[in-house]
């Protein structure tokens, strides 16, 4: 290309948004300025490299040429086609010949009608721009990678905090900042070789904030197939992002959550009767899932046969008969290694508009170690209130039976004081009055006994007891009055039998149970006593019978048993014996019963369980 | 001083230490003495068709098979018959005020003496008797 000395100077060029250029005779472009090459949507070397018909349609052409000859024959000449006005000038050779033409380009003035059209169609395009929440703009494109903003509309600002007029008019190079320039030109020019959209995710700094964008890039063609402005928009992702990063926080810490928590957390599908469990389930009871959601059923046949009508049958009731949103119940659950768990289950309920079930999530807590606390308290308070009243009422009969003696020694020592000390009646009083002290005494030690057996209760000194030979020592110690009555004793009880408990309070029992019996054996026979022990799964019974005289049973009831309390007049006794069988017996948590009847004997039934020194359920 | 007296009390030291006070203030010469109240209310009964029931009975509450109040509710049917001619004293080692309020339900029951009976009470009931007659 050859660029002639021109009589315009560089003046026209200079200003570049004039649209400036010369044309040869030929009218092949010589030069062209940067602006009419943004008229013209292509840059000022694509231009240049082209002749002035080759932007004209094609109808406009004759005319054009007519006046290019016009202005070659030094006749100024303005030409208006399609879009543009072209202004026409001869253009001078040093040696004074016409050479060419220059002039300029400008948008042609649009008649009124046309006018009034295009800005009533302008401003309804501006308010839709300017009403679009993304940020969108226009580039024109001028070659040299470089891209100059025709238009931004109102979000650009607003997002970028950048004033229109600012960048209307401008370079983007001036506009956008690196490292995002060299991305967003790479991209533009991709959308330009491509003549497809091209779309992309970036983070800007802008004044307003951070802002996550798509952005989008679509370039624009004239008829030529010429790409000359590129349109962008970018979409504000931020919202959208901040609200993805926090249902990940939120997910994330459901999912430590779920981790965190020991429960069995489950979603009831009602349509489908299943539930769909999360992982506490299996390593809370042990049941491994084949399938999950899992049926109904397979969580209600797990809950214990006693609980299932309050607890299956109850949630049905509640989801289906009622519009309650909450259920809860305790029940025993079966785990997988045949134990039950005692579980706390509590569950909310979804339902539709017409207030049918949709859904229940809810969660099973293992509460077994809770409710073992619970129920072991409740039987130490048990046992205490029952040592309490048991206390209460022996101090109360003990009171009783110290008046007794205490009475007689006062009286017999007012009597001492009254008569002769030289009559029989006063050598029989005062021993009298001995054996008074004698009886006060010994209701002292009682009281002291009872008081060891309250005591040792609480103290752990359980051991395994071989009950039989704590028998054979019993019966050994006993020989000489049992040979003297001519009692016959048989023991059933297995030498290897072990019971927990305590020696001396085994002893203290079988003692006293002897003693009872030789001491009310039947005249007309001799004594036979029987001892038979037998284990089962839940504990141990010993039998203890006799053949002696018996009571009547119907009159004497439970009172056998208590302290001083006596069923025989013609025999001495102080109605202690079978108050320590039952205190003694109790002490190890064993349970004590008696059946008799007259002139035919009596059995003691003494039943002590198997876990029975733990004070525990089984 | 003929003065039937029965003694009831299952307690051997307590029979005798009421036997030899009464005698020793000269109550009664004629006391019979009872370990069982089913045996003294058979022999009351016996008695009283002879019209030879006792002037004075002294009863223990605290007894094995028949207590105090057993032997009192036995009488209930010859309550009529003995008011008046059979005075009832209950006479016991309990210090319990229940005992007392329960005495008051029985007519027959003249008295209510904690042991040991002393000399006063033992006057006291002699000449209260002396004057009904």
């Amino acid at each position: 290309m050859t660029t002639p000395e021109s009589t315009s100077g560089n003046a026209l060029f200079e200003h570049r948004s004039e649209a400036g250029f010369e044309v040869d005779a030929t009218g092949q472009f010589r030069r062209v300025s940067p602006g009419l090459a943004a008229l013209l949507r292509q840059s000022a070397e694509q231009v240049t490299d082209t002749t002035w018909w080759e932007h004209l349609a094609a109808a406009d052409r004759e005319p054009a040429r007519r006046h290019l000859e016009q202005a070659l024959a030094g006749q100024p000449a303005t030409f208006e086609a399609g879009r543009l006005s072209w202004q026409l000038l001869p253009q001078l050779t040093a040696d004074g010949r016409i050479g060419g033409a220059y002039g300029f380009a400008r948008v042609a003035e649009p008649s009124a009608s046309v006018t009034q059209a295009l800005m009533e169609r302008e401003r309804h395009l501006s308010v839709i721009f300017d009403s679009i929440a993304d940020v969108t703009f226009v580039l024109n494109v001028e070659g040299d990678g470089r891209y100059r903003f025709l238009f931004a509309n109102k979000a650009f600002q607003a997002t970028t905090g950048l004033p229109m007029e600012q960048v209307v008019g401008s370079y983007v190079q001036d506009i956008i900042p690196e490292p995002s320039l060299s991305l967003v030109l790479t991209k533009y020019g991709q959308a330009i070789t491509t003549g497809q959209r091209v779309v992309w995710e970036e983070v800007s700094h802008y004044p307003t904030g951070e802002v996550t964008g798509q952005v989008s890039v679509t370039p624009v063609f004239d008829e030529a197939g010429h790409c000359g402005q590129l349109v962008g928009i970018v979409h504000d992702l931020t919202e959208l992002k901040k609200g993805e990063e926090e249902l990940r926080v939120s997910n994330e810490r459901f999912q430590y959550a779920l981790k965190a928590t020991t429960d069995a957390l489950y979603d009831w599908n009602v349509a489908h009767d299943t539930l769909y469990w999360g992982e506490g389930f299996e390593s809370l009871f042990g049941h491994a899932l084949k399938h999950n959601p899992a049926p109904f059923s397979h969580w209600s046949e797990s809950v214990h046969p006693a609980d299932y009508v309050r607890t299956v049958q109850g949630l049905r009731r509640v989801a289906y008969e009622t519009t309650q949103t909450f259920w809860q119940e305790e029940y025993r659950f079966h785990r997988a290694d045949g134990s039950w768990a005692h579980v706390f289950d509590r569950g909310y309920i979804l339902r539709d508009e017409q207030g049918r079930p949709v859904r229940m999530i809810g969660a099973m807590q293992d509460i077994t170690a809770r409710k073992k606390l619970e129920e072991k308290q409740h039987l130490l308070a048990e046992r205490l209130l029952k040592q309490n009243s048991d206390l209460q009422q022996c101090a109360y009969i003990i009171s009783h039976n110290l008046r007794a003696p205490l009475a007689n020694a006062l009286g017999f020592t007012d009597l001492l004081n009254r008569i002769d000390k030289d009559s029989q009646v006063f050598t029989d009083s005062l021993k009298n009055l001995h054996s008074s002290l004698l009886r006060l005494d010994a209701v002292l030690t009682d009281v002291n006994t009872i008081l060891a057996i309250h005591d040792q209760q609480d103290v752990d000194d359980a051991e395994q007891v071989a009950v039989a030979a704590v028998w054979e020592q019993v019966v050994e110690h006993c020989a000489p009055e049992l040979r003297a009555a001519g009692a016959e004793v048989v023991s059933h009880v297995p030498a290897a039998l072990r019971i927990v408990g305590n020696r001396a309070f085994f002893h203290s029992i079988f003692d006293n149970l002897l003693a009872n019996s030789l001491k009310y054996r039947a005249a007309e026979r001799p004594l036979r006593v029987e001892v038979e022990a037998s284990t089962e799964d839940s504990g141990t019974i010993i039998r203890f019978r006799d053949n002696g005289s018996g009571f009547d049973q119907a009159r004497a009831g439970d009172d056998v048993f208590q302290l001083y309390r006596r069923f025989h007049a013609d025999r001495p006794g102080r109605g202690m014996g079978l108050f320590l069988v039952k205190a003694h017996t109790e002490a190890m948590n064993g349970q004590v019963s008696v059946r008799s009847e007259v002139n035919q004997g009596t059995e003691f039934i003494l039943y002590f369980r198997r876990h029975g020194h733990e004070n525990l359920p089984d | 001083m003929g003065m039937k007296t029965y003694l009831i009390d299952d307690d051997d030291l307590g029979i005798y230490l009421t036997e030899q006070l009464l005698r020793a203030e000269g109550f009664s010469n004629a006391i019979c003495t009872f370990q069982s109240a089913r045996e003294a209310l058979e022999t009351l009964v016996k008695e009283k068709e002879n019209a030879a029931v006792p002037e004075v009975v002294f009863l223990d509450l605290n007894m094995p098979m028949m207590n105090g109040w057993q032997f009192l509710d036995a009488l209930a049917p010859y309550e009529q018959e003995l008011l008046g001619r059979c005075h009832i004293y209950i006479l016991t080692s309990s210090l319990a005020l229940s005992d007392l309020e329960k005495s008051r339900e029985y007519d027959l029951v003249a008295g209510l003496i904690h042991k040991p009976i002393d000399s006063e009470e033992i006057r006291a009931i002699h000449s209260q008797l002396q004057d009904e007659h």
